[in-house]
């Protein structure tokens, strides 16, 4: 049964009964299906109960459940869809609903777009942030990258090797300054004992070799050091004036050999 | 002797009705609770509770339809699996399609269980009906259990349009490929 669209007519009291028509209209339909509910349920009742036999259950409810099936689908099949009376108020409430439904998922769709927005805003700033840097790394080593080249391009041989020369003849110059100047305060400090001295003493002493300066036995040791190291000791003769050798030895200047007293060498300063 | 029929009365209006049936009364009166718990407000529910079938017949005037029945059994308890075996006859076959399902408890509980699951679920096959598992003793189960009965029972009185009990039930996984997978 159909609602029959009556057209609205103009005015309050019509509109009243306009809408009260159509309340009884669907209270009408409704007892109707109610009526026909009864209807279907008394035949129902009428038709009586079926047992089931529980051994042998399968097979009779499988052949209920298919022909309650094909009845369902047979139903489904007639029926036509109701469509709800398109009438002004209905229209409005449908409309109202779809946009309801549409700000809804429209909002959603704002606030994930702003969240992802605010993403990529975050991003650009860090990436800047380490582009900034890149760049201030990159210029700072250029700089260094001139600089060095600056150092490097006056270099050439030539000038290397006047350099080198000039200070090696700057260092023989300072080592023969050294030299003489040690051979002074040494002829100045450590002079040969004179004759004029105690002639006991001399006489103990027994001084028949040529005696050495101090400058000498120095020589003499520093030359035994340097040119043979695996050889140092120098043998004590005459000429070595003994309180000499026991000032250098005293004064850690000159070791004497482990095992033999006679030998001595120049302690080893440079290593 | 009464058969219980699903469609001898007429549907009470807005009410969908349940009947639990089992051999102990406290976890069928606690499930009750819990189901009238979960559809506050939503819809209305009504709740019938019975130790065996058939029903008395001196209320079946004022009994309304029953919508669904639930068959409810323990594992560690023979007796219940042998009330439920002893009632089932007493329903009409038109139940069968879709308006009754097996629910079985006690299945947490350590595995020497006096009924064998096979037992149950030959049960379930035979009659065609879904067989639910849960917990009636622990509160949250309870509750999952209610809802998802209250679920069914929508279905089942009508309630929700464009689904028959019957189309829920052919939806429904049947156990018997579970037991053909098994073996």
């Amino acid at each position: 049964m159909e609602l029959n669209q009556q057209n609205p007519a103009p005015g309050d009291i019509q509109d009243k009964e306009y809408v009260v028509d159509r309340k009884d209209k669907i209270i009408e339909e409704c007892e109707e299906l109610w009526k026909q509910m009864e209807k279907c349920q008394q035949e129902i009742a009428l038709t009586g109960g079926e047992r089931l036999n529980p051994s042998d259950a399968q097979l009779p409810l499988l052949m209920m459940r298919l022909k309650s099936l094909t009845a369902e689908c047979n139903q489904w099949l007639e029926r036509t869809p109701d469509i709800i009376p398109l009438n002004a108020e209905n229209l409005v409430a449908l409309g109202k609903e779809e946009l309801q439904k549409l700000d809804h998922d429209l909002e959603i769709l704002l606030s994930t777009v702003q969240s992802k927005n605010q993403k990529l805003h975050e991003d650009l700033r860090r990436e800047q942030g380490w582009l900034d840097e890149q760049e201030e790394l990159v210029a700072s080593l250029n700089e260094i990258c001139k600089e060095l080249k600056n150092q490097v391009i006056p270099v050439s041989e030539k000038r290397t090797l006047l350099e080198l020369k000039t200070k090696m003849t700057k260092i023989r110059r300072h080592r023969q300054k050294l030299l003489t100047s040690l051979g002074e305060v040494l002829d100045k400090h450590f002079p040969l004992p004179e004759e004029n001295g105690n002639k006991k003493r001399k006489r103990e002493c027994q001084p028949n070799a040529r005696l050495m300066t101090m400058h000498e036995i120095l020589e003499i040791l520093i030359n035994s050091l340097l040119h043979s190291p695996h050889d140092p000791y120098v043998k004590i003769n005459d000429s070595f004036w003994p309180p000499y050798i026991e000032l250098l030895l005293r004064s850690g200047i000159a070791l004497r050999h482990q095992d033999d007293p006679s030998q001595i060498r120049l302690e080893a300063f440079h290593q | 002797m009464a058969l219980l029929r699903p469609l001898d009365k007429l549907p009470t209006l807005d009410v969908a009705t349940i009947l639990l049936l089992g051999a102990e009364e406290t976890p069928l009166e606690q499930l009750g609770t819990a189901i009238i718990k979960e559809c506050e407000g939503t819809a209305k529910v009504q709740v019938h509770v019975a130790s065996c079938l058939p029903l008395p017949t001196d209320r079946e005037c004022f009994r309304p339809r029953i919508d669904l029945i639930v068959f409810v059994l323990s594992l560690h308890s023979k007796y219940s699996l042998r009330t439920v075996e002893a009632s089932l006859p007493h329903v009409d076959a038109r139940f069968f399609l879709g308006k009754v399902c097996f629910l079985v408890t006690g299945v947490r509980k350590e595995p020497n269980t006096s009924i064998h699951m096979d037992a149950v679920r030959k049960m379930a096959t035979a009659y065609h009906s879904p067989l639910l598992f849960g917990d009636l003793e622990v509160e949250c189960f309870r509750a999952s259990v209610a809802q998802r009965l209250i679920q069914i029972l929508q279905i089942c009185a009508g309630h929700v349009p464009g689904l028959s009990a019957l189309n829920l039930l052919s939806m429904m996984k049947p156990c018997l490929e579970l037991t053909m997978q098994e073996t």
